[in-house]
């Protein structure tokens, strides 16, 4: 394999492809880190690959790339990630506001304070680092995952959204956010550097209020 | 935030998933009250063992004590709540054990907990003063 200046592992994965097995299968669309499709297994820790220089992960020269973890493998480093995005959904991802397309927009103003608890969150590229990466998700396979949960924080803290005591009662309990070990492998290893983990502690906290409430 | 169910998608309270949370809660708040006993119980063995200790001086300063039953009565409910919730997590992460037999050997885990540990804050401040 030829060592290139800025070399990605995507770079590598591609080589590999072109030039000496056209059978390997791997899944990439934007190469600029913004679409989410390209994460693998990169000497044993998830991680975008198009953002991935090897001369940051192989300093001995070797390097070791696999399919995604907690994911069932297609074919060689393709996942289905099918079981990751309908946790997503599970999680009561989907927006559902009140108004039609007939309405005015409703204005979300910046500086709320809503809005500026999800700064991060909502940066998410859905990548599955977080998911392939999380302990729990290996010991409990119904665990809805970080990615899914941040997901539904974004929109419990969404003032336009009408469904949030459905999506606190899809997010809460053994299978749901109270599943997390606040172990921080998603924060770790988000290639965005987001933070799924508070977002979990922010849905613990609001289910538990609800819970008290009698409204779970 | 706005809270309002919505009519399509009405949802009635589960409690079960209720249940689920309140004890997530009870098990965080027993490791709250835990950590402040182990330290005391800590601090206490520390500054009573200083130039040696037996069990007649022990009982001496714990029989009758209104105070040290309270201390290890709380001790003990706060560990017959915490230990039995962690381990339902951990039998249930490591063997995919669900259900109501999981939850029959939990409260099992926490009376017997409770019986011993009380049994035995009863044994070292139950007798009046020696």
């Amino acid at each position: 394999m030829p060592r290139l200046e800025s070399q990605t592992v995507l770079d590598v994965v591609t080589h590999i492809q072109r030039r000496l097995d056209p059978t390997l299968s791997y899944r990439f669309a934007c190469r600029v880190g913004m679409c989410g499709s390209c994460a693998m297994t990169v000497n044993g820790k998830a991680r975008w690959t198009c953002r991935t220089h090897v001369s940051v992960v192989a300093g001995d020269g070797k390097l070791e790339i696999a399919p995604l973890h907690n994911l069932p493998v297609v074919k060689d480093l393709v996942t289905d990630m099918a079981p990751f995005f309908d946790k997503w959904a599970k999680a009561k991802g989907q927006f559902t506001g009140p108004d039609t397309r007939k309405d005015e927009f409703a204005p979300v103003k910046p500086e709320s304070r809503q809005r500026k608890l999800v700064d991060e969150a909502i940066e998410c590229i859905g990548c599955g680092v977080c998911y392939a990466s999380c302990d729990v998700v290996t010991w409990r396979p119904d665990y809805l995952g970080p990615a899914a949960l941040n997901r539904a924080w974004t929109l419990v803290n969404d003032v336009r959204d009408i469904e949030q005591r459905d999506r606190l009662a899809a997010v809460a309990g053994d299978a749901g956010c109270h599943a997390c070990h606040t172990q921080m492998s998603c924060t770790q290893r988000c290639p965005k550097f987001l933070d799924p983990a508070k977002s979990i502690a922010g849905l613990k906290r609001l289910t538990m209020s609800a819970a008290l409430k009698g409204e779970l | 935030m706005t809270t309002s169910a919505s009519p399509r998608h009405a949802v009635t309270a589960s409690p079960n998933l209720r249940l689920q949370v309140l004890l997530w809660a009870a098990h965080r708040i027993s490791a709250v009250v835990l950590a402040i006993c182990v330290f005391v119980h800590l601090a206490v063995i520390i500054y009573a063992v200083r130039g040696g200790l037996t069990a007649a001086e022990i009982l001496g300063r714990t029989s009758g004590s209104i105070a040290w039953a309270v201390f290890y009565g709380l001790f003990v409910a706060a560990a017959a709540i915490h230990a039995p919730l962690g381990m339902r997590t951990v039998l249930s992460e490591h063997f995919n054990w669900r259900g109501r037999s999981l939850g029959i050997v939990t409260v099992l885990i926490g009376i017997g907990l409770a019986f011993f540990g009380w049994r035995a804050v009863y044994a070292v401040v139950g007798a009046g003063p020696a």
